[in-house]
C-alpha cells in the first residue's frame, strides 16, 4: 500500500507543478523557469523546519512568499520578451537558481550532527515528518490538501474576471491592450501566483523526499512542469492533473513492467499525444 | 476552351467558410479581374489556386488537369505563378537573387540569364538596383520585383493579388502599364482588386465576389460602373 | 598576468569553436522552422553513443568514428523531424517542443540501455603533450576543432550563398510563403536542413567527445544547453551571430572559470544571458520580432 501512496504523494507534488507553469501558460508564456521557483520553495522550506526548528505549515507559506516574491522580481524583466526568447530567458534564469544552490553551503551544528544544504552534495536529512511520526498515508493527505487547494483557487481564477483577462491576453495580446487590460501587470501577477504554487510544491517536495540536490531541479524537471498542462489541455486545471496521473501515474510507474524500455515507450505515448491532440488531451480537438 | 476554371470551391479557415462554393473561369489570352470587398474571399481564392491553401471541395482546373490540392511547387510547376499580396519579396536577397530564385526550377542556366536581361529591359529600376537587397526598395520597386519574380517561372497563368495596395497614384498607373504590356505579349493574367476603376480599364472580363461567393459576372460596361465600384468596396447592401 | 589572459582566451576560443558549430546547428533548425528542437542535442548524443558502442564492437579508427557519429546524429535527426515537426508544421510550436522533449526522454534511456555505466572511454583525437610555443601551450585537439569549425563555416557559407539550393534554403528562411510561390519544394528544404544541422551537430559532438576522451548520458542535454545559450547570445536566428555567440560563449567561460572558480563559470553565463535578454540588446531582438 505504502508504494501507491507513495506514488500519490509525487502525482501531487508534480501537479502543484504543473499548475504553476498552467497559470503562467494561460497569459500566453511559456516559462521554463517553474523548476527553479520549486527549488527555491524547497530549500526555504527545508531550511526553516530543520535549522530554525519551525513547523511545516509555516515554512510551506514562507515557501510560497519566496517562489511569489522571486516570480514577481523575475517576471517584470523576463516578461519584456516573448516566445522562444522568453522560454531561453527563464530556461536561463532556472538553471541559474540551480547553480546557485550548486554553490550554496549553509551549515549549523544541531547536537553532534552538522546539517543543512552543503552545495554539489545537496541538502540531507530533512526529516520532519518522521521526526513527528507522520505515516506515509498521513504524508499524502497533507500533500493533497494543498493539491486542492491551489487547484480550486485556479479553478475559481477561471471563473472569475481574472480569468477572463489572463485568457484574453493569452489569446490577443494587442486586443487585450486595446479594451484597457494592463499587460505588464497581468502577465506579472500569474507568474507570481504560479512562482507562490511551485514554492508550496518544493516545500512539499523536500519534506517527503528528505534529501535534495541542486541536480533535480534540472531542464528536465523545468520541462515536465510546462508539459503538463500541455498533454493536459488548457481548458481547465483538470486537464493538467489528468496528464500528471497520465505522466507519472500511467506511463512512468504503469510501464514499469517494461524495465528499461519504459521511457521508448513513455516517449512515444507523449508525441502521440501531442500528434493527435496538438491542444491536449482536455483540449480542442484536432481540427480547430 | 478556358486556361484556368475554378468549379464549387470552398475554403475554410477552422469552421469559417471563407469561399463557400465559388466557379469562375479564365480565357486564354485574356486579363480576368475578380472585384470585391475586403473579406469577400479574393485572396483566399489566390492562395486556393496556388496550392497555398488547400480547398475542403470543388476542383481547380488548369487547361482541364484539376490541380486542386496540390503543393504550392508542383503548380509552380504545372505553369501557375502568384504575385502575392504585399509582394512577399525576399527582404535580405540582393534583387538579383529573388529573381533567380523565381526561377528556382527551371535548370536551363543560360536561358534563366536571358530572362534575367528581360526582366532588366523591361523594368529598369531593378537593373539599376540588381545588387541591392530587396528590402531596401521603394514599394513600387518591390511590386514590380514580386511580378518580375513570378514572371521568371514562365507562367501560363499569372495571378495578381492586389497590386495596387498602398502604391501612390503614379506608380499604380505604371503598374497597370506593365499588366497591359505583359497582356499584349500573350500572358494570361487573372488579377485581384480593390481600384476597380484602374480595372475595368484593362479587364475584358471580371467577376465580382461578395461573402465567398461569385455574385456577379460579365464585360467591363455590363453594369454601371459606379454600381460595380459600390458593390466592389461595399458589398450588395440586401446581403 | 597578461600570459594568463591571453592563454584562457586560446582555450575559450578552442571550447568556442564547438560551441559555434553547435550553434550553428540550432540556428539553421530555428531559422527554417521557427520552432527550438530541445531533442538537439540528445539527437547528437545518439549518434556519440553510436560511435562508441562501435568502437567497443570493431575498435574502429578515428576517421570511420567520425562518420558513425554524423550518421548517426542524421538519423536521430530525421527521426526528430519526421515525429516532432513535420506534423505541427502549421501548428501549435509548443506543442513540437513537448514531443521533442519526449524524445529526449527516449534518446537518454536508449544511451543508458546500450552502455549502462556512467561514464565510457572515447577515442582521444591526440594524446601527448601539447604543442608549446613561447610561453603558450596548444592542446593538439583544440587546434583541430578550431581548424573544423573553420572549415564548416566556410563551406556552409558557400553552400548558402553560391549553391542552388542555399539559395532555396535563404528563401524559406526570410519568407516561406514566397518561397513555394517561387517554385521551391518547401517540406523537402526543411528535411534537408535538418538533416545538414544534424550532421554539423554531429561533427561538434564528435569533436567534444574525441577531445574529452569520454562519453555520459549527460553529453545531450549539455549539447541542447550551450546550443540554445550560444544561439541566444549572438542573436536568434542570425547564423554569424551564432558563431560569434559561440566563440564568446566560450571566452566568457574560460576566463569566468579563471577569474570565479570553475563551479561559477557555468552561473555567469546564464546570468549573462539573463541580463541581456531582459535589457533587450539590439542585436538579440532585432531578427526575430518578426
Amino acid at each position: 500500500m505504502d508504494f501507491y501512496f507513495g506514488l500519490a504523494q509525487l502525482i501531487g507534488v508534480h501537479t502543484l507543478l504543473g499548475l504553476s507553469a498552467y497559470i503562467v501558460l494561460l497569459t500566453g508564456q511559456v516559462s521554463l523557469a517553474q523548476a527553479g521557483f520549486f527549488a527555491v520553495g524547497a530549500y526555504a522550506a527545508g531550511m526553516l523546519t530543520v535549522l530554525a526548528g519551525w513547523h511545516l505549515v509555516p515554512a510551506l507559506g514562507a515557501s510560497a512568499l519566496c517562489g511569489g516574491a522571486l516570480a514577481c522580481a523575475v517576471g517584470f524583466p523576463a516578461l519584456r520578451v516573448k516566445g522562444l526568447m522568453l522560454v531561453i530567458a527563464t530556461l536561463a534564469f532556472g538553471e541559474g537558481v540551480r547553480l546557485f544552490f550548486f554553490n550554496f553551503d549553509y551549515q549549523i551544528a544541531k547536537g553532534e550532527l552538522k546539517v543543512g544544504p552543503v552545495g554539489g552534495e545537496g541538502f540531507r536529512q530533512i526529516r520532519f515528518f518522521p521526526e513527528n511520526g507522520w505515516e506515509t498515508w498521513e504524508v499524502m493527505l497533507f500533500i493533497w490538501v494543498f493539491v486542492a487547494g491551489a487547484m480550486a483557487l485556479l479553478w475559481w481564477f477561471d471563473r472569475s474576471r481574472y480569468g477572463a483577462v489572463l485568457r484574453a491576453v493569452g489569446e490577443d495580446e494587442l486586443a487585450a491592450q486595446s479594451v484597457g487590460i494592463n499587460l505588464t501587470a497581468v502577465k506579472v501577477s500569474a507568474m507570481t501566483v504560479g512562482g507562490a504554487i511551485a514554492g508550496v510544491g518544493g516545500g512539499l517536495y523536500a519534506h517527503y523526499t528528505t534529501h535534495i540536490e541542486h541536480a533535480s531541479f534540472n531542464i528536465l524537471l523545468a520541462t515536465f512542469a510546462i508539459a503538463y498542462p500541455i498533454v493536459g489541455g488548457l481548458r481547465s486545471v483538470y486537464g493538467t492533473l489528468l496528464a500528471v496521473i497520465f505522466v507519472q501515474g500511467i506511463l512512468v510507474e504503469g510501464l514499469r513492467f517494461m524495465g528499461d524500455w519504459r521511457n521508448l515507450l513513455f516517449g512515444a505515448l507523449i508525441v502521440l499525444a501531442m500528434n493527435l491532440r496538438p491542444s491536449g488531451i482536455l483540449g480542442k480537438g484536432r481540427h480547430a | 476552351m478556358s486556361l484556368l476554371a475554378v468549379e464549387d470551391v470552398v475554403t475554410a479557415y477552422g469552421k469559417i467558410e471563407a469561399l463557400k462554393g465559388v466557379s469562375l473561369e479564365v480565357a486564354e489570352g485574356t486579363i480576368t479581374c475578380l472585384l470585391g470587398p475586403n473579406g469577400a474571399g479574393k485572396t483566399t481564392l489566390m492562395m486556393t489556386i496556388a496550392g497555398i491553401l488547400k480547398p475542403r471541395r470543388g476542383r481547380v482546373l488548369l487547361g482541364g488537369t484539376d490541380i486542386a490540392g496540390q503543393a504550392p511547387h508542383a503548380i509552380v510547376a504545372r505553369g501557375i505563378a502568384l504575385v502575392p499580396e504585399n509582394r512577399l519579396v525576399f527582404p535580405a536577397m540582393t534583387v538579383l537573387e529573388n529573381l533567380q530564385a523565381g526561377a528556382f526550377q527551371r535548370r536551363d542556366k543560360a536561358a534563366v540569364a536571358e530572362d534575367v536581361e528581360r526582366m532588366f529591359t523591361r523594368f529598369p529600376r531593378l537593373k539599376e538596383r540588381h545588387a541591392q537587397q530587396a528590402g531596401t526598395l521603394s514599394g513600387g520597386e518591390q511590386q514590380m520585383l514580386a511580378v518580375a519574380r513570378a514572371l521568371m517561372s514562365r507562367p501560363r497563368l499569372l495571378l495578381m493579388d492586389e497590386p495596387s495596395l498602398g502604391l501612390a497614384p503614379l506608380v499604380v498607373e505604371e503598374i497597370f502599364r506593365i499588366i497591359a504590356e505583359l497582356h499584349r505579349d500573350g500572358t494570361t493574367i487573372f488579377l485581384v482588386e480593390q481600384n476597380a476603376h484602374m480595372a475595368l480599364k484593362v479587364a475584358q472580363h471580371f467577376f465580382l465576389i461578395e461573402q465567398g461567393k461569385v455574385t456577379f459576372s460579365g464585360d467591363p460596361g455590363a453594369l454601371a460602373e459606379d454600381e460595380v465600384i459600390r458593390r466592389a468596396y461595399l458589398g450588395s447592401a440586401q446581403q | 598576468m597578461l600570459a594568463d589572459l591571453v592563454q584562457n582566451s586560446l582555450d575559450g576560443l578552442a571550447a568556442g569553436a564547438a560551441y559555434a558549430l553547435l550553434a550553428l546547428g540550432f540556428t539553421l533548425i530555428f531559422g527554417v522552422l521557427r520552432r527550438a528542437n530541445l531533442s538537439y542535442g540528445p539527437a547528437i548524443m545518439f549518434g556519440c553513443y553510436a560511435a562508441a558502442l562501435t568502437h567497443q564492437h570493431f575498435g574502429a579508427g578515428l576517421f570511420m568514428l567520425a562518420l558513425v557519429t554524423i550518421a548517426g546524429a542524421v538519423l536521430a535527426g530525421a527521426y526528430v523531424e519526421r515525429l516532432c515537426f513535420a506534423p505541427h508544421r502549421e501548428g501549435s510550436a509548443i506543442a513540437a517542443m513537448v514531443a521533442s522533449f519526449a524524445l529526449w526522454m527516449q534518446f537518454e534511456e536508449l544511451a543508458a540501455l546500450v552502455l549502462p555505466g556512467h561514464l565510457y572511454a572515447f577515442p582521444m583525437l591526440h594524446e601527448g603533450a601539447p604543442l608549446a610555443l613561447g610561453a603558450f601551450t596548444f592542446r593538439i585537439d583544440a587546434l583541430v576543432l578550431l581548424a573544423v569549425a573553420i572549415l564548416v563555416c566556410a563551406s556552409l557559407w558557400w553552400m548558402l550563398y553560391r549553391s542552388r539550393f542555399g539559395l532555396a534554403v535563404r528563401a524559406v528562411i526570410e519568407q516561406p510563403t514566397a518561397a513555394s510561390l517561387a517554385g521551391i519544394n518547401v517540406p523537402r528544404v526543411l528535411v534537408r536542413v535538418f538533416a545538414l544541422a544534424s550532421a554539423i551537430g554531429g561533427v561538434a559532438g564528435y569533436l567534444v567527445v574525441a577531445s574529452n576522451g569520454q562519453i555520459t548520458p549527460m553529453l545531450g542535454m549539455w549539447a541542447t544547453l550551450k546550443g540554445l545559450l550560444a544561439m541566444m547570445l549572438g542573436g536568434l536566428g542570425s547564423l554569424p551571430g551564432a558563431v560569434l555567440g559561440g566563440l564568446a560563449l566560450g571566452l566568457i567561460e574560460a576566463h569566468s572559470q579563471w577569474y570565479l572558480g570553475p563551479q561559477m563559470r557555468d552561473l555567469i553565463a546564464y546570468l549573462l544571458l539573463f541580463v541581456l535578454l531582459a535589457a533587450r540588446v539590439p542585436w538579440m531582438t532585432s531578427r526575430s520580432a518578426s
